[in-house]
């Protein structure tokens, strides 16, 4: 007994198998851009140069990972970039004007983070409301609270003088240091967001909730029929958003000692678009960890690779755009190619 | 009976949803290791009994027993930890996960929360060779298979539980024939186990295979239970599910003139493996209908004839012809629209309606054309005709500017009705007009349907009711199979008749 199915499943080649992979896009698009800009300018192949380009990809990075995840699971979060400005402004105000040690001063932001979190995903799960419309409330709600809150304690915008809290250095070191390589300070945040990357992808590829997360974004009602517990998932997924908002929020202010109360504010959308270049559909059901990295790898080259180009840096997100345009073109063509060839 | 009590026993099931009493008392006993065929017409209330069984649904009335023992369904999981498992016609399937994911989703095979994927796999293979198809390969992206392979996985994820009771909700829909003979093979290696299987099948050979009792629904109640598959007359099981208890009023029909124009000539429409060689004509006044089961074509020559589906073969509306190999959007259906067809879908709400939107919008927005002048909509003369129309058709409330999704289902259709009374239409394509209308509006609709048919519209009925398409169609073709495999008056065919067609394909 046969199936027509047999041929076509044989036929899967390591070429084809390689198209229909989500990063595909991404991963041309970082190639291009990179032989582009390095045929520019001779800073940007050096290892300093990619020291320089690696450190705006690093923190974009560990966000586009969880808003991958999240836009696997069929969600939106748009108060991510803003979280990551409150988180930081808690942990500075805590340890400068109540003499917290900074590590408690984190771990209270990662608790106030984790419920913000929890909230955006217990009113999307319950009500039903498109998560768009809840994180931007969320959003709106922050950004007014890190600015009045900010403002309310010291008269200013910005909060700072975390350098001469307890526990600076070593936090510092852990977080927001360097680490030499061939001749180029590296910054630490570079190891946070490989790690992340690679937590990411073994969760996806290789543990259950990791099925959970394709089977609630691919069709949630298939997945409660046979038992995913999928409120319990995306309310997860919504946490670990700002777990990872927490994470970048601590290494800037750790780097600069100061943080801006509009610090992240305009983020959210970057994180969107890197998780789009590097694979993820807006309907969710697919994407990848490893794209929204490279999504994000390619938005540190174009930042740092304008400047090193001697151009001017307003042209920045006209090249995103095309960036974005270009990349999800190819995404979709090669989506189509995967499925026509299998007819 | 022996001793030993029923695997499954339901007593009384009633579910009331607003406006219908789906089911209204229903029985239902199944035994271990046997194959139960669940039968009954369009709306006879299967589908509800199927969900309230896997835990979709919660019954208002009635009592669920398991091996003797009362149990209560709440939800997807307790059916499935209770031993139950459902293979719905509509796969079930997260396209984006693998075929082993799939199969143990919500149940994975893990330690500390990490997927042994290797055992997974493994499991799997053992499982869909077990089931005849080693070759699929359990890495394989679900989406990326065929109706017939995703089956098989389906399949395969209801074996991977602790199953007692395995419901298949028309399993042979989308196989072709030598797939069926390997189902079945599979159904006989799990009745001999001691698994039960609820059958469900139109395909009343299919049942006289592999069945082993028969119980027969009608108008939400059991008309018959445990009836021997094997022996019971054909003509005992139609007449079990026909002969309705609720009588439609049906519009008396007009004698037409012998010499009425044609509006439509359809000759040779094909669309390949659905539709085969289809010829027929539609005279001005005259409604046609075209009776068969679901997935025997007869929604595809619809949309083949207006143009949303490509198909080969002639279709000529009043000697003009439409063009060939037509597309949607293509010339296709806004060509339909412009040469006077209207067509009313099957899925009213998905397909139809823009549900926010006012009466008097719904009904106009085929149309626009019309009242706008350089762009410009003239709302006062898009309202005054709307409001127009809702008089002729009696839709209620009488108000054009409530939005149509406060409407219930009978008067929304007549909305989609007076769409295509704006402007000239000669030829209407109703896809199952009297889908989630109450029985009290059919007659209504029935009555306007009629009335567009005297006015000198052809019309194209498609119904999955028998007694609708001979109540209210002129001429009848019977579809099977992509094929028409009867044509005759209505008047002169009886609903035993038609059913015995459709579903056994014994024409004449």
């Amino acid at each position: 007994m046969t199936v027509a199915a047999d041929e076509r499943l044989a036929g899967t080649g390591l070429v084809r198998r390689l198209l229909i992979r989500p990063e595909l896009g991404a991963v041309v698009g970082a190639v291009v851009v990179f032989a582009f800009f390095a045929s520019r300018s001779e800073t940007f192949r050096s290892v300093a140069g990619v020291a320089n380009w690696l450190d705006p990809a690093s923190t974009l990075g560990i966000m586009a990972v969880a808003i991958a995840l999240l836009m696997i699971g069929g969600e939106f979060d748009l108060s991510a970039g803003v979280l990551t400005g409150t988180t930081g402004l808690i942990t500075v105000i805590l340890a400068t004007r109540y003499g917290f040690a900074i590590p408690v001063a984190m771990l209270a932001a990662l608790a106030a983070a984790l419920l913000v979190g929890f909230l955006n995903g217990l009113i999307v799960v319950r009500t039903g409301l498109p998560s768009f419309i809840v994180t931007l409330g969320t959003f709106l709600m922050l950004q007014g609270i890190n600015l009045g809150v900010t403002k309310a304690l010291t008269g200013t915008v910005q909060v700072g003088g975390l350098r001469r809290a307890e526990g600076y250095e070593q936090a510092r070191a852990a977080l927001a240091g360097t680490v030499s390589l061939g001749g180029a300070d590296f910054r630490v945040a570079i190891l946070w967001w490989l790690g992340v990357t690679a937590l990411a992808t073994w969760v996806l590829m290789r543990t259950r909730a990791g099925n959970w997360i394709f089977a609630v974004g691919g069709d949630e009602r298939a997945a409660r029929a046979v038992g995913v517990p999928a409120g319990r998932t995306k309310i997860a997924l919504f946490m670990t958003t700002a777990g990872a908002a927490w994470l970048v929020g601590s290494i800037l202010a750790l780097r600069f000692t100061s943080v801006q109360a509009n610090a992240g504010l305009g983020q959210e959308f970057v994180y969107i678009i890197a998780a789009v270049i590097g694979g993820c559909l807006l309907t969710g059901g697919y994407g990848s960890a490893v794209g929204a990295s490279i999504g994000a790898v390619i938005f540190g080259m174009a930042d740092k690779g304008i400047v090193f180009a001697g151009w001017d840096a307003d042209w920045f997100t006209f090249f995103l755009g095309a960036m974005l345009l270009l990349a999800t073109l190819a995404n979709r063509l090669v989506r189509r190619y995967a499925e026509e060839v299998r007819h | 009976m022996s001793a030993e009590p029923p695997l499954l026993l339901m007593r009384g099931i009633v579910k009331q949803f607003p406006g219908v009493r789906a089911l209204d008392g229903v029985d239902l006993e199944v035994r271990r290791g046997e194959v139960h065929c669940l039968l009954g017409q369009n709306g006879a209330g299967k589908s509800t009994l199927i969900k309230i069984l896997s835990g979709a649904h919660q019954p208002d009335e009635g009592v669920i027993a398991l091996g003797g023992e009362e149990v209560r369904l709440t939800g997807p999981t307790a059916a499935i930890r209770l031993g139950i498992s459902t293979i719905y016609q509509e796969l079930d399937l997260v396209d984006g996960l693998s075929v082993a994911e799939n199969v143990f989703l919500g149940h994975e095979r893990a330690r500390l929360g990490f997927v042994r994927q290797g055992e997974a796999n493994r499991a799997t293979r053992d499982l869909l060779t077990r089931l005849g198809h080693p070759e699929i390969r359990p890495s394989t992206e679900v989406g990326r298979l065929s109706p017939a392979a995703k089956q098989v996985v389906s399949m395969a994820r209801a074996l991977s539980h602790d199953t007692r009771l395995i419901i298949m909700d028309e399993p042979s829909a989308a196989l072709a024939h030598d797939e069926v003979a390997n189902l079945f093979r599979i159904v006989r290696e799990l009745t001999s186990r001691g698994v039960a299987v609820v059958y469900i099948s139109h395909r009343l050979e299919e049942i006289r295979e592999i069945g082993d009792r028969v119980t027969v629904l009608k108008d939400g109640r059991t008309a018959a239970v445990g009836l021997p598959a094997k022996s019971t007359p054909t003509s005992e099981i139609v007449s079990l599910m026909t002969g309705r208890t609720v009588e439609y009023v049906f519009p008396p029909r007009r004698p037409r003139p012998a010499t009425g124009s044609e509006v439509l000539r359809v000759t040779g429409l094909t669309v390949p493996g659905v539709v085969e060689d289809v010829s027929f004509t539609i005279g001005a006044g005259e409604i046609v209908g075209l009776a068969g089961l679901v997935g025997s074509g007869r929604s595809e020559i619809i949309e083949a004839v207006y143009g949303a589906r490509r198909a080969s073969g002639e279709v000529v509306l009043e000697g003009r012809p439409m063009g060939r190999g037509r597309t949607a959007g293509r010339g296709g259906t806004a060509a339909a629209v412009r040469l006077g067809m209207g067509l009313a879908p099957e899925e009213r709400k998905a397909q139809a309606l823009l549900l926010d939107q006012s009466v008097a919008h719904n009904i106009t927005l085929a149309g626009l054309g019309r009242y706008s002048r350089f762009g410009w909509l003239d709302r006062r003369r898009e309202s005054a005709e709307a409001r127009e129309l809702v008089e002729t058709l009696d839709i209620r409330p009488g108000d054009p500017d409530r939005p149509i999704k406060t409407l219930s289902g009978g008067n929304q259709q007549k909305a989609v009705l007076a769409r295509w009374l704006v402007g000239e239409r000669r030829l209407l394509l109703l896809d199952e007009p009297t889908r989630g209308v109450d029985v009290g509006a059919r007659a209504e609709l029935y009555a306007v349907i009629r009335r567009l048919a005297d006015e000198g519209i052809g019309v194209l009925l498609v119904s999955s009711e028998v007694p609708e398409v001979l109540g209210l169609a002129d001429r009848v073709l019977v579809v099977r199979e992509g094929r028409i495999i009867h044509r005759a008056d209505a008047q002169d065919l009886d609903e035993h008749r038609v059913l015995d067609m459709i579903m056994e394909g014994s024409a004449l």
